[in-house]
């Protein structure tokens, strides 16, 4: 397969797990907002979720004050935001029709469908309802191109590029939201109350509310919820069960054979994977846990720059 | 159906004067006479959002960027006798011939130019003729034009002639096999009692062409690899380049993924580089190699002619082959037949006069608003005067620029150009129709049985160009049988 190929699908399936969180993410808080009691608590989490779902320096850049309506526009349709869900979209179609060749017919289908109908979407009022239903359509386009992948696709290189860009993106993001979660704990721990409130939302921005409590009948302990997004083998968003199938996924693509060019990357998602088995959460402070979460979300960086240079992603291939 | 339809002063694909469909139309007329008009609304709408759902789309410039359009599609196909087939056949595998023998002469030893045919200016300063680069190379199969698309036109009397030979990266093959699949799935009862030329085997039969290109030095133990190198997703024909290379199973690259070492031409894969021996190119020549052509070009691979020379590698088509498809060497194409083949033309050129020869360059001045008027060296519709229907304005802008630049310009009678009923907003009328056919060679040549019907969907418009506006239509070629039921 072609190293640019190769790229493109990478990216193609980052972006559209990217734009699927961050959905997930926005919707869930238009909805808390509804049941904040005043407007000061209602206000109160949209820092969080632009340092979740974009960069905060750059808004900042572009805006004085942390305004919700302007925010719900950068994250969702603005063009002026690389991580806005529009621009997501836009780069992953991109992506697909510059490897249309090798995907799945219904899966350009979908996103084509998701660009003309988004069209319409920018020309709408920026209702509640309308900004809702366009967070469920990145999702359920997420889901339903996720679907034509698992159930299409042979399982071979190009399968393999998408499934790792989208554990990846996966990996990173729940660190993220875990360690911006375990701040805001910081910040407040005083008010002790808030505490169920927050792991809640962590549960429920990755989509894993349902799962853990089956798990853990209606309690919202701080070191259940972690250890459940951090080290649950069986939970899909959770980081261990991400990095495990990244190096499946590796495994596979190399036969099982560890030559010497993807050497390193092999090592890398190894010591990764000792860290995580080492870590002991239970015993972890949240400034530990913090740092902990820093240093994955390093790894993860270091991981995409690795997955990169070894199949020539990123460095132009020289002749030998 | 059609019961207000004028024919008018033209030829009608379909119709006859008399408001009567024609024989081989006969069955088609009957059928689509049942379907109610809500039936044909919905079938039509249905038809449009097929194309633009799976995107097959062409991209159109303008000063912002490009805009992906989908080319509007009208269900009435044109269908053509087997008989009348047969003719286009052997017209084209004549004229392909004689063109490819042409091509070879010029970059040889030139021979009709040495024996006063063509006149040698009208080579040697042709900005298509690329004598530096590739003078007196030996290429596999002695083959410049692996695929060409020329298009026909029909006249009042619907005789069929030849208005233009696309020599270098003709596009629209996707679209006659697209036109063909939406066709059937929206429109299956057309096809339930009827015997058309099927398409399934002709993406087989390309790929074989390519394939019959090896270089003289590739590895003979395996298989030869080929690529279809694209200038990339904003080319305005890129839907074409993912169809082709999708349906023959061949790698599609763009010019940053090759690269040329000690001559050898390379695709960048995951896991090295790999050795490419043919390469099928939809990139212009000006383009394909900053070293021999354009230095600015980014879309190119360095090197690559030198690996061309070498025989290290194939490029299709053949460079340089745009000398051959100017229109102004177009009026030569029935003197070359004569000339490599001893055979008069089948079908026959449009009649056109030079506007360098000073008495046609008179003619021409004094009666420009009964003429078409076309730059040699623009394509797609673009830097045309179609003098009936211009305006006083128009027309002098034009005769300015001819007087300026006589030998930039060609002028041609305005064809009465054919028609056919075309269906849209809820109506049938008669849109002026032209055809694409796609010629293929290799070690053997065949012609893609029907090709991309274009039609001037605006009514009165004489232009088919997708760019301007035109929209495609399924072209069917009756076999035997079908022959038979019409």
């Amino acid at each position: 397969m072609l190293s640019r190929v190769a790229d493109s699908l990478y990216w193609m399936s980052r972006n559209i797990e990217r734009a699927e969180n961050n959905a997930r993410v926005l919707s869930v808080q238009l909805i808390h907002m509804l049941e904040a009691t005043n407007k000061e608590s209602a206000d109160r989490d949209w820092e969080e979720i632009l340092e979740v779902c974009a960069s905060s320096e750059d808004y900042y850049e572009l805006y004085d004050r942390l305004d919700r309506e302007t925010l719900i526009q950068y994250l969702t349709i603005s063009p002026l935001n690389v991580n806005s869900l529009m621009n997501s979209m836009i780069y992953a179609r991109e992506n697909a029709r510059a490897t249309r060749d090798i995907l799945p017919e219904e899966l350009w289908e979908v996103l084509n469908e998701f660009h003309l109908s988004q069209k319409d979407w920018q020309e709408l009022p920026n209702t509640r309802q309308h900004t809702q239903d366009y967070l469920k359509k990145v999702i359920t386009t997420s889901m339903t191109l996720q679907g034509v992948i698992e159930s299409s696709m042979t399982r071979g290189t190009p399968y393999t590029f998408i499934k790792v860009g989208k554990w990846l993106e996966r990996a990173e993001k729940t660190a993220r939201i875990l360690n911006v979660t375990c701040e805001k704990n910081i910040k407040e721990t005083s008010v002790g109350t808030n505490h169920y409130y927050y792991w809640l939302t962590a549960l429920q921005f990755l989509n894993g509310y349902d799962a853990y409590i089956k798990e853990h009948p209606p309690t919202m302990k701080s070191k259940h919820v972690l250890s459940f997004l951090i080290k649950e083998e069986t939970f899909p968003r959770s980081i261990r069960y991400c990095m495990n199938h990244v190096m499946e996924a590796v495994y596979n693509v190399e036969g099982g054979k560890i030559s010497h060019y993807s050497e390193d990357l092999f090592q890398m998602l190894e010591v990764i994977r000792n860290e995580i088995d080492e870590t002991d959460i239970e015993e972890m402070d949240m400034e530990q846990l913090m740092s902990f979460l820093d240093h994955f979300q390093d790894r993860c960086m270091t991981v995409s720059r690795m997955f990169s240079e070894t199949y020539y992603l990123i460095e132009p291939v020289h002749a030998k | 159906m059609l019961t207000n339809y004028q024919t008018g002063i033209f030829f009608d694909e379909m119709m006859q004067h008399s408001g009567e469909p024609k024989g081989h139309y006969q069955w088609f007329y009957q059928l689509v006479n049942q379907f109610s008009e809500r039936e044909l609304i919905n079938k039509h709408e249905t038809a449009q959002l097929n194309f633009l759902r799976q995107g097959i789309t062409f991209t159109v410039y303008n000063h912002t960027g490009g805009t992906e359009r989908t080319m509007p599609f009208d269900f009435v196909p044109i269908i053509i006798p087997r008989a009348d087939w047969k003719k286009i056949e052997e017209g084209m595998k004549q004229r392909m011939t004689a063109l490819n023998h042409f091509l070879d002469d010029i970059y040889h030893e030139q021979r009709i130019v040495e024996a006063g045919i063509i006149p040698r200016d009208l080579i040697e300063n042709n900005p298509n003729y690329y004598q530096r680069q590739v003078a007196n190379l030996e290429i596999p199969l002695k083959n410049h034009i692996f695929l060409a698309g020329v298009d026909l036109i029909r006249d009042e009397n619907g005789e069929y002639r030849v208005l233009e030979d696309n020599l270098r990266n003709p596009s629209g093959m996707s679209y006659v096999f697209q036109n063909r699949y939406v066709m059937r799935q929206v429109y299956p009862e057309l096809f339930f009692q009827h015997s058309i030329e099927t398409l399934e085997h002709q993406i087989s039969e390309l790929h074989q062409s390519v394939i019959s290109h090896a270089p003289d030095n590739a590895d003979s133990s395996k298989a030869p690899t080929a690529v279809l190198l694209t200038p990339g997703i904003y080319n305005s024909a890129y839907y074409d380049h993912v169809f082709l290379a999708q349906q023959m199973g061949i790698e599609l690259v763009e010019g940053r993924d090759l690269s040329v070492k000690d001559d050898v031409v390379y695709m960048k894969t995951i896991r090295g580089l790999k050795r490419v021996d043919i390469i099928y190119r939809r990139i212009d020549d000006d383009f394909l190699d900053p070293d021999a052509f354009r230095p600015d070009s980014a879309l190119g691979v360095a090197g690559l002619l030198r690996a061309y020379k070498k025989g290290n590698v194939s490029i299709l088509n053949g460079i340089g082959n745009g000398v051959a498809d100017d229109k102004a060497m177009y009026v030569y194409v029935p003197d070359m037949i004569r000339f490599y083949l001893d055979e008069e033309p089948i079908i026959p050129n449009v009649e056109t006069y030079f506007l360098s020869d000073s008495e046609k360059l008179d003619y021409v001045l004094d009666n420009i608003e009964k003429l078409v008027i076309k730059n040699v060296g623009a394509s797609g519709g673009y830097d045309m005067l179609i003098g009936p229907q211009s305006e006083e304005r128009e027309r002098e802008e034009f005769k300015r620029k001819i007087i300026e630049h006589p030998h930039q310009y060609i002028a041609q009678p305005t064809i009465k150009l054919s028609r056919a009923p075309a269906y849209q907003e809820g109506r049938f009328y008669p849109c002026h129709v032209d055809l694409r056919v796609f010629v293929m060679n290799g070690k053997e040549m065949n012609v893609l049985p029907g090709g991309l019907s274009r039609v001037a969907l605006k009514e009165g418009s004489l232009v088919v160009n997708s760019s301007q506006g035109g929209g495609g239509k399924d072209t069917w070629i009756l076999t035997e049988r079908g022959d038979k039921d019409a």
